[in-house]
């Protein structure tokens, strides 16, 4: 067996073992994975100021007020 | 039969003991759960600063963990930090070769890391006694261009690299201490978990990879797009993920299901996207596209809920500050802006 034969060989084997080791996942449900997915946005969408927009007063990126000098 | 014909039909075969394993689980769909959810509405954000300053593309930015400085690298060859309040720079540093494409800031703050087609990922120290900024190490070991950085703290930093691997360095020691290999094209982007364990790398073999830190090994696999990833981002709880890819998509993809949730698409957008990032909550996804514009979809129901028009070339790298206030955008225009 020549170099490039036991490369693709060795490749091989090792898509194999990881292909084993993902098998072994324990999946869940959709429904109760999208349901969390949910449940975190809900929980956390008050705290979130881009969702929900920014006070003038309480954004450090309000329009800088410009100064004149009198 | 060879050995790797045999090798190949266990691997057909496993795949579609995954496959089936996916199917089982595909009991419902997130657009079907969120149908009575209320949508988000129009979501209109302005550009409250720009940052100019850098005389070229920008590649990447990185905001800090005070949300106030952020960092980005051009190819003129800078890396600057700016005080995004008042748009000054704090630091224009110099760097030894010009073609960065990535950079980070270190949670701490005293620390920024780049690198591109040198293959090298640099450490900067910007909190020297003596008030400069300098090269504290150069980590170098990758055989192809370094796409992404990100640090776990000051000691430790993981990169994505054009050599189709991944890596976790020792800073101190300047040592790869973790290398992760699996992929089959080139590795473009990173997102570390919310608890450091894992981190999510997408590629343009089109696949999305879940890796262990410590011990190095891939835990889960995410196909679906048919071409490049580009980028990549955990959802805030650390149970999914959002990818973007040449091929005009973002998809979210759940750890715990283990496949694709949503795909973020329309008939109107037929350009690459080159970034992605969460809103706080995680309801809003962030897109940079080629086209210029940014798009903001809603996580959960699919749909676009608004657009950041303001660029005058590709949107390369973008980002929201850790309290959620703001979305950086880095562009080839060579401007940033800061938008809420």
């Amino acid at each position: 067996m020549d170099a490039y034969c036991s490369n693709n060989v060795l490749q091989a084997r090792r898509a194999v073992e990881q292909l084993r080791l993902e098998t072994e996942l324990q999946r869940v449900k959709i429904s109760a994975a999208a349901a969390q997915l949910v449940q975190y946005c809900q929980d956390h969408r008050r705290a979130d100021p881009l969702l929900t927009g920014i006070a003038a007063s309480s954004n450090p990126f309000r329009d800088k007020k410009t100064c004149v000098l009198l | 039969m060879s050995e790797l014909e045999q090798l190949r039909q266990e691997a057909e075969q496993l795949r579609n003991q995954i496959r089936d394993a996916r199917k089982a689980c595909n009991d419902s769909s997130l657009s079907q759960i969120t149908a009575g959810l209320d949508s988000v509405g129009r979501i209109q954000m302005r550009t409250r600063r720009t940052l100019r300053g850098h005389l070229a593309k920008i590649y990447a930015m990185q905001w800090a963990t005070d949300s106030r400085l952020l960092v980005s690298a051009s190819q003129d060859g800078k890396l600057i930090i700016w005080d995004s309040y008042s748009t000054n720079k704090i630091h224009a540093i110099p760097l030894r070769s010009s073609w960065v494409m990535t950079c980070a800031y270190a949670p701490s703050g005293s620390y920024a890391a780049c690198g591109g087609l040198d293959n090298i990922c640099s450490i900067y120290s910007l909190k020297t006694r003596e008030g400069n900024v300098r090269v504290t190490r150069e980590l170098s070991g990758h055989t192809g261009y370094l796409s992404c950085c990100r640090f776990l703290d000051d000691s430790q930093i993981v990169t994505s690299s054009g050599d189709t691997t991944c890596a976790l360095w020792d800073i101190e020691t300047g040592q790869q201490t973790t290398t992760f290999t699996g992929h089959t094209g080139d590795v473009m982007s990173l997102s570390l978990s919310p608890d450091s364990r894992t981190f999510v790398s997408g590629a343009c073999d089109a696949s999305s990879k879940l890796w262990d830190i410590r011990d190095g090994m891939c835990r889960q696999s995410f196909t679906g797009h048919v071409s490049d990833i580009n980028a990549v981002i955990f959802f805030p709880n650390g149970n999914a993920f959002t990818t973007g890819s040449d091929d005009a998509t973002c998809r979210l993809f759940d750890l715990r299901a283990d496949q694709e949730l949503m795909m973020y698409s329309h008939d109107n957008i037929n350009c690459g996207i080159t970034s992605v990032a969460f809103s706080k909550s995680g309801r809003l996804l962030l897109a940079g596209y080629d086209d210029f514009n940014c798009n903001v979809w809603d996580t959960l129901k699919g749909e676009r809920a608004g657009v950041l028009a303001g660029h005058d070339n590709r949107v390369s790298c973008l980002g929201i500050s850790s309290d959620g206030m703001a979305l950086a955008t880095g562009s080839w225009d060579s401007f940033l802006r800061i938008w809420n």
